[in-house]
């Protein structure tokens, strides 16, 4: 890395202090009267650098750290220890000019006023701000070409689609034209076209504005379609930072292939892949295949099957992260 | 200037959602004239069975409820719409924006929601304290009407600053959602003179809860019952509570730590 690290991440640690209680009445009376409290570490001596313009998926399972390390660097938590710097802030002493030059987007939250239209909202993001006219309207325009905003802009947020509502999030968040950008889960609850969409536009956002950003995200395709490096963390420990190629090359060689059979048909799949469980679709079967051999394998569950229907995918994040730590 | 900036933007934004329910303040208003009615004839039943009440006649008990809705006009447009909105705030994760916001905190937090149709109740106050002052017969000398005025407004921050502080309580105690409750059940204590109470109530209601002191004290200044120094106090009061609230605030906002870890 050449250029001066806009994300500086150092020993980064971050302790909750939870009350806890068994479960009961009586356990409800005592903790009523007597807290017990449990420190959980949610990040523990995480460490990380990100060059101007790059785009780092940030991974790992529900709970395992993410959006605590994403406030940290947004500046609402104050870390237990360690320290970070951004842009050459120190973001939990939360300067206005920090302020302006970030921004976090959640999927799960909202900052458009429900009631009126997000046009109106962002006027207000234009005082706050303090954007010029000019660079107002500027902004708006690219991001109205961006992410066809159009028509969307002037309805009330209420009347909304999720994938409507989520560009006008983006868009609001974007109107300050932030140099580093975090997005905690920016596509969750999206339908794929509405997924895909998003995707595009942090691509070309980045492309256009070299803006820095570190996502996470629950989609594989998220990840694969945005970043060539990711972080891994679990238990609040950074497991893995490198390339993306190398990630699934080291510990997830396989895909998965569901297939649904005649009802009659009760075929032993394990000649072909290895059986995988899963929840859903019950009267569909998963096998595991090498990746290497997806073809071979399909041409000859068609050839040797009453297959009605078949598919093709990569296996759950969540199972690639998992496979990482159990092997 | 960028707060004035700031300030047209967020009453614009508030114009906006006001006007997109406007059945809700049409019901508001009436609902606001009746209770208004049911106030005076509680004031002529009172004075039909004595002259005077605590020492007040009906007529300075007419400007005490104008002075009583000019505070809780702050408490109605200001104060409770904002308290939802934090609440609801605070529960859905919401105001994790409004702190990365590159504002003042404390600004977005109390004044992001308006009801501003509550902004005709001023007016009426006004006319209430006339009334009520031309009722008595009293006549304000200039320098008492300059008192009043400063004291009402020390009694709007003093009444701001107890908010901010409940509000901040929010940080410790997650679930807090009575947190206004509290306040107004508090104002409504100065809705007749502080000095009817018994004196254990009204060292309490002054000192304790200077809330009836918003309402009471500006009154006691337009009649010329005030001294110079003690108008200082009142201000110094109020000042110093403002002061206390705020750091109540930053400590509160240090301690926040989202809605989801």
């Amino acid at each position: 890395m050449t250029a001066e690290p806009v994300v500086l991440v150092d020993n980064l640690s971050k302790t909750y202090r939870v009350p806890e209680r068994e479960g009961g009445f009586a356990a409800a009376v005592r903790g009523f009267f007597r807290r017990t409290y449990r420190d959980v570490p949610a990040v523990q001596q995480v460490s990380f650098q990100i060059a101007p313009g790059e785009v780092v998926g940030f991974l790992g399972p529900n709970g395992a750290g993410k959006t605590t390390t994403l406030k940290m660097l947004s500046g609402l938590l104050h870390p237990s220890a360690g320290g970070a710097r951004v842009l050459g802030f120190t973001p939990w002493q939360l300067k206005p000019a920090y302020l302006r030059a970030i921004t976090l987007v959640m999927g799960q939250r909202n900052r458009l006023s429900w009631d009126i239209p997000a046009a109106d909202s962002f006027l207000l993001n234009q005082a706050i701000y303090r954007l010029t006219d000019a660079d107002y309207q500027r902004t708006l325009a690219e991001l109205d070409e961006l992410l066809e905003l159009g028509p969307l802009l002037k309805k009330p947020v209420r009347n909304l689609s999720l994938g409507e509502r989520m560009k006008c999030e983006l868009a609001a968040g974007l109107l300050h034209r932030p140099q580093v950008l975090f997005l905690d889960e920016p596509t969750i609850g999206l339908d794929i076209t509405a997924q895909a969409r998003i995707r595009t536009f942090l691509q070309e956002y980045n492309r256009r504005t070299g803006a820095t950003i570190l996502l996470t995200s629950h989609y594989m395709a998220d990840v694969t379609a945005l970043c060539e490096r990711v972080l891994i963390i679990h238990h609040g420990r950074l497991k893995y930072d490198g390339g993306l190629t190398d990630l699934s090359r080291q510990i997830a060689p396989f895909k998965l292939i569901g297939v649904a059979l005649g009802e009659a048909v009760a075929a032993d799949l394990s000649r072909y892949g290895t059986p995988v469980q899963t929840e859903e679709d019950g009267d569909k079967h998963f096998i595991q295949v090498p990746a290497d051999a997806v073809t071979a394998v399909t041409a000859r569950l068609l050839a040797d099957l009453p297959v009605h229907d078949i598919t093709i995918a990569d296996p759950p994040i969540e199972d690639v992260i998992e496979r990482a730590f159990h092997e | 200037m960028p707060v004035l900036r700031l300030i047209k933007a967020y009453l614009r934004v508030n114009l906006q959602m006001a006007l997109a329910y406007r059945a809700e303040a049409v019901v508001h208003i009436a609902v606001n004239l009746m209770w208004l009615g049911w106030e005076l004839l509680s004031l002529t039943i009172i004075f039909n069975n004595t002259a005077t009440l605590g020492g007040w006649g009906p007529g300075e008990l007419v400007a005490l409820l104008g002075v009583f809705r000019l505070v809780n006009t702050l408490m109605a447009a200001v104060i409770w719409p904002n308290t939802e909105y934090f609440n609801t705030s605070v529960r859905d994760g919401s105001l994790d924006y409004m702190l990365l916001l590159p504002v003042n905190s404390l600004f977005v937090v109390t004044f992001s929601r308006l009801t501003l149709w509550r902004l005709w109740e001023p007016i009426l106050a006004v006319i209430l304290i006339a009334a009520g002052l031309g009722l008595s017969g009293a006549g304000a000398a200039p320098l008492n009407l300059a008192a009043f005025l400063v004291l009402v407004l020390a009694g709007a921050v003093i009444l701001y600053s107890l908010w901010i502080a409940l509000i901040a309580f929010t940080f410790w105690f997650t679930k807090f959602d009575n947190n206004v409750t509290i306040l107004q059940a508090l104002l409504d204590t100065g809705r007749y003179p502080a000095t009817v109470y018994p004196t254990w109530l009204r060292v309490i209601v002054t000192f304790i809860v200077p809330i009836a002191l918003a309402t009471t004290v500006p009154l006691q200044a337009l009649r010329g019952e005030l001294s110079g120094p003690q108008v200082a106090l009142f201000l110094g009061i109020s000042l110093l509570s403002l002061w206390v609230a705020t750091q109540i605030w930053r400590r509160g906002v240090r301690r926040y730590n989202g809605a989801s870890s």
